[in-house]
């Protein structure tokens, strides 16, 4: 009784969610409609990475007490963790085609979920090639806490394949690389302010001017624009108004000769600055991490109860 | 556990694997093939100058470097514990010899393996594709940690793949997301040493590699008796 009212409570919950995130949800000021896409995609990339640490408890749990429910509850999650991982990796896909123009571009992010499924796809090898059933769980148990101790590592090891991320991280979180973005004319030439990508197409000198042509990504949308930067008064000349948005694109600063010169390009803040600083858009976004981590452990426990019964069938005698 | 007996029990089990490597060098051989193709074939296409020429060679070369030593090692590192299998030896073995005197023993071997396979891979890299060391201090503790960093992930490992009945391609399969942080670290470092970077500029690098090294090792410490006795 109390399963079905937790498995009926978990369904009508998410279907909700699903609504809210359609209907209720206003789009996004700067990301537009793909950026309801958050509403899954972060609670589904969370629970790819509690499902591996609850994967390698349940392992360590099996290896000290050698009880085969630790085994079922740590190969449930490596599951859940596998399903988990490919929808955050769809969704992320998505939004990345729509807003960056690639499916995949090694952003740190993505880096490190492509690295829990390599894992979890080994995790999987390692136990369907071993018929002893015994040995299936011992081995797969120390392959996962294996793996559990080389994952830190990878974490400090991404931000060295690239610095900088064009994950929308202002989406969730006003950090301070929300502010501004340095663009070098022979250096670095795209990067993200907020959730806009911004390209330094070049720079040219107009007597005391200096007039940046920079294109912005902005709701899938390129826009070209032409902010300028006075240096006799060393402040921001024109500022430019970002198409369909109350966003102001300016210089804020000049660094550097001509010819290798630095501009830190500024989208000024007129309306909301996080996506979920919008008060209906955090409700949902919560709603759905609470009604995904439901739905988690309601299929962890059946997945594990599964396999449960499945070892007691084989035990017995019967196949299925 | 440093009783003398103990000891000479790693000495046995790492002198008795040696010599039946050096009898049948099935391990080196496999190793040392792989290592030649690559090379051969890097070569063959692109001209011994051909990568030196191009202004990214020093991260080309540290790519194909790697590429070459982690897929030589899969082929060749896993023989020791999956030959005792094989032979049903591992029975005798465990039941005259600590777990972790086998562990030691076939991690000495594998070290003296992969030290071989990466002077043999560094050769041929110099032979065959003109690579010029700039800084061969950084080169060669980028290498030595790199060495033992694999063979602390890898020789566990090669334990498991023999209990799964020996399967060749698991062992690499486990392997790589394993190994995937110290291939990174190793590929950059060895591009700084190419390129002549500094010691300070892949300081940070080299101290991930050998908090790495650690790490593997000690966790293969703490699980070797039990994927032994398994």
């Amino acid at each position: 009784m109390l399963a079905t009212t937790f498995k009926w409570f978990t369904g009508i919950w998410l279907g909700l969610v699903a609504v809210a995130m359609f209907l209720w949800v206003p789009a996004h000021e700067g990301l537009g409609n793909v950026g309801r896409i958050v509403i899954m995609h972060v609670p589904t990339g969370w629970l790819t990475s509690v499902a591996f640490l609850f994967s390698a408890i349940y392992s360590w749990r099996y290896l000290r007490h050698g009880r085969a429910r630790d085994d079922a509850l740590a190969l449930a999650a490596a599951e859940l963790g596998l399903i988990f991982s490919v929808l955050a990796t769809v969704t992320g896909a998505i939004f990345a085609k729509v807003v960056w123009g690639t499916y995949w571009n090694w952003d740190p992010r993505e880096t490190a979920i492509a690295a829990l499924m390599l894992i979890y796809a080994a995790y999987f090898a390692l136990r369907t090639s071993i018929e002893d059933r015994q040995r299936q769980r011992y081995l797969g148990s120390i392959y996962a806490l294996l793996a559990f101790v080389a994952v830190p590592f990878l974490i400090f090891v991404i931000p060295r394949v690239t610095d900088d991320t064009l994950h929308p991280n202002c989406a969730i979180l006003n950090t301070p690389n929300c502010q501004g973005i340095e663009l070098t004319e022979n250096g670095r030439i795209i990067g993200t302010v907020e959730d806009f990508k911004v390209e330094l197409l070049g720079i040219e000198q107009q007597a005391d001017l200096t007039v940046a042509t920079v294109s912005i990504l902005s709701n899938g949308t390129n826009y070209t624009l032409k902010p300028s930067f006075n240096r006799a008064s060393n402040k921001p000349e024109t500022i430019e108004r970002l198409p369909e948005t109350l966003r102001d694109v300016q210089i804020k600063r000049l660094v550097g000769e001509p010819g290798n010169q630095t501009v830190e390009i500024a989208i000024a803040n007129t309306g909301n600055i996080g996506l979920l600083t919008e008060q209906r858009t955090l409700l949902t976004f919560f709603a759905s991490l609470f009604g995904f981590t439901l739905l988690f452990f309601w299929l962890w426990w059946l997945r594990a109860d599964v396999l449960d019964i499945n070892e007691q069938l084989v035990q017995q005698g019967i196949t299925i | 556990m440093a009783k003398p007996a103990f000891w000479q029990a790693a000495w046995a089990v790492a002198y008795k694997d040696l010599q039946i490597e050096l009898r049948t060098r099935y391990a080196l051989n496999a190793m040392a093939l792989f290592a030649v193709t690559t090379a051969v074939m890097v070569s063959f296409r692109l001209g011994p100058l051909g990568l030196s020429r191009d202004p990214r060679s020093a991260a080309t070369l540290a790519v194909l470097l790697w590429i070459a030593i982690f897929f030589a090692a899969m082929n060749g590192l896993s023989r020791t514990f999956v030959r005792e299998e094989e032979a049903h030896t591992a029975t005798l073995l465990r039941l005259n010899v600590p777990a972790l005197a086998v562990y030691l023993g076939k991690l000495v071997v594998n070290l003296l393996i992969l030290a071989l396979l990466e002077t043999l891979v560094t050769l041929l890299f110099i032979g065959l594709l003109n690579v010029t060391i700039a800084k061969v201090g950084l080169f060669l503790a980028t290498l030595s940690l790199g060495g033992l960093a694999l063979a602390g992930a890898t020789t566990i490992l090669a334990t498991l793949v023999a209990k799964a009945d020996g399967k060749g391609s698991l062992f690499t399969i486990l392997a790589f997301p394993l190994v995937l942080p110290l291939l990174i670290i190793a590929v950059e470092t060895t591009e700084l040493a190419l390129s002549g970077g500094t010691w300070a500029s892949a300081g940070s690098g080299l101290q991930l590699l050998a908090a790495y090294t650690i790490a593997e090792h000690v966790a293969a410490l703490w699980l070797f008796e039990r994927v032994w006795e398994a």
